[in-house]
């Protein structure tokens, strides 16, 4: 269940592009379609408002066809166009020329009915008798006050309330949509918590039996299976050991003391002696004295145990490991077989592995990346293929 | 004498004024009548609306004159009665009329 309440920081990056990805599609698809009713809704709204206009505008345009028809008998005396304050207008000919206008507009567009633009209502009425040759009479007046504000207002309430609840209707597919990704984390940690639970008895018995055979007494030959046994071990434990502090994590409480950074990375190569030997490894040390770090003793060795078992593992026999301490950083080199480019940015997610020709969960550079969050440790990893790896941990 | 170049000055006016298809075909006709030719004009206008339709309408008539499409109110027609056929070349009525258009079309008259 421990995965299940961290579920978050388990998932891998590109889980979590795939999760971002579906996120922005379903919010841009809910804005689409709230876009789109309420473009109907505000087109309703405006035709209903047109409507209620249009009998107004109608009984207006009567008031001024009567006027032109009071003009056009009496054309040779009066050439004055007849004006109102309530409205502007305009007279088309049946060719749609214009014979006249007091329009704020040029274009109008005489095929529709009644119509809004620019807040201004154009109402288009045909005469029957062309007054002056006009066949179309239009007129135009402002729209009334704040009648688009209110559909506003209202539009955007009932859009953010919709929204809202998509968004939840959202959350709760989204969770649909984890549960097998999810299911299947909370699995594989499980098997590993169950596995390694199975691994602590008999590593612990082999180690300590090993410690208790008094060497002295050995032949060369029992001496080197021995030490092949110790070797084995030692890998199971550590791996041991990771997974519990993979599983553990969580729970375990850091005790921070001053570590002395060189004396422990001492420690580790000794801890690592074994292994090295067995590559044949040449290892070359360059450590700075009286270097210390506030930290969990356990937690840097973890960290430094790592790194270093990482560079043993994808060594090749014979090659070489440097090893330095400087004030501000620990570089560990290696002349192993590197990573790729492209894959560098994903070497600290849990689980992935890029060479399978070695043991191993891919869980240690995870380890390692959860500590240095923790302890606020810059880890950089340059890698040449073919060449070796360089991991850099400053502070 | 000065009536005499009164009378001159009259008489070249006339002359020049007439010179189109227009002043020498339609006005001496239309001068007599009891219904004066822009009283034609507008009613062409207010059935015909715009100057294309109002120049074919009358084309159309003064080549073939009838009671029936004439612009005119039954009463007038009985009671002056339907004019003769042009005599007028396509292009010569064209001229006429476009004249007739621009003597009373509406257009930037109004203020």
């Amino acid at each position: 269940m421990l995965a299940l309440k961290n579920w978050d920081i388990n998932l891998r990056s590109r889980e979590k592009k795939t999760l971002r990805s579906f996120l922005l599609l379903y919010a841009f698809l809910t804005l689409l379609i709230l876009a789109f009713v309420a473009f109907l809704y505000y087109g309703l709204e405006r035709d209903l408002m047109l409507q209620n206009q249009r009998e107004t505008l109608s009984n207006l345009t009567n008031e001024q066809i009567t006027r032109l028809k009071a003009l056009h008998i009496n054309f040779e005396k009066e050439q004055t166009y007849p004006r109102d304050e309530r409205f502007n207008s305009a007279i088309y000919d049946s060719s749609l020329k214009q014979i006249f206008s007091t329009l704020n507009t040029k274009k109008v567009n005489l095929y529709e009915d009644i119509y809004l633009k620019n807040n201004h209502i154009y109402f288009i009425k045909e005469l029957e008798s062309y007054y002056l040759g006009a066949r179309y009479i239009v007129l135009e007046v402002p729209e009334p006050r704040v009648w688009d504000k209110k559909v506003f207002r209202k539009l955007l309430g009932y859009g953010a309330l919709i929204f809202m609840v998509l968004v939840i209707i959202g959350y709760f597919l989204l969770n649909l949509l984890l549960r097998p990704m999810r299911d299947t984390i909370v699995l594989l940690d499980r098997f590993i918590k169950d596995t390694t639970h199975e691994l602590n008895t008999p590593v612990n018995a082999i180690l300590s039996n090993i410690e208790m055979i008094d060497t002295q007494t050995l032949d060369e030959n029992l001496l080197k299976k021995i030490r092949r046994i110790t070797i084995a071990s030692k890998t199971i434990s550590n791996l041991y050991d990771d997974l519990t502090y993979l599983i553990l994590s969580h729970q375990i409480l850091s005790q921070d003391v001053q570590v002395d950074l060189k004396t422990l990375i001492e420690e580790r190569i000794e801890y690592f002696s074994l292994l090295f030997e067995s590559k044949k490894i040449e290892l070359s040390v360059n450590l700075e004295e009286g270097i210390f770090l506030t930290i969990d003793h356990k937690k840097m060795a973890k960290l430094i145990d790592n790194i270093l078992s990482n560079a043993i593992k994808y060594n090749k026999i014979g090659g070489t490991i440097h090893i330095s301490l400087t004030k501000h950083s620990i570089e560990i080199k290696d002349s192993g077989r590197g990573i790729e480019k492209s894959k560098i940015n994903q070497v600290f997610e849990r689980y992935s592995r890029f060479d399978r020709s070695v043991g191993g969960f891919g869980i240690g550079l995870n380890i390692v990346a959860s500590i240095a969050k923790e302890y606020d440790l810059q880890v950089k990893i340059d890698s040449i293929l073919g060449e070796g790896t360089t991991v850099r941990i400053s502070w | 004498m000065v009536r005499i170049t009164f009378f001159f000055i009259f008489l070249a006016i006339s002359v020049f004024a007439r010179t189109g298809v227009y002043q020498k075909n339609c006005i001496p006709c239309h001068e007599d009548m009891a219904v004066k030719i822009d009283k034609f004009f507008y009613r062409y206008l207010l059935k015909y609306s715009s100057e294309m339709e109002v120049k074919n309408a009358m084309s159309k008539y003064l080549k073939n004159p009838k009671a029936e499409n004439s612009i005119l109110v039954d009463g007038l027609i009985n009671r002056f009665g339907v004019k003769k056929k042009t005599t007028l070349s396509d292009e010569q009525l064209q001229e006429a009329l476009d004249t007739y258009w621009e003597q009373y079309k509406v257009f930037d008259k109004l203020k």
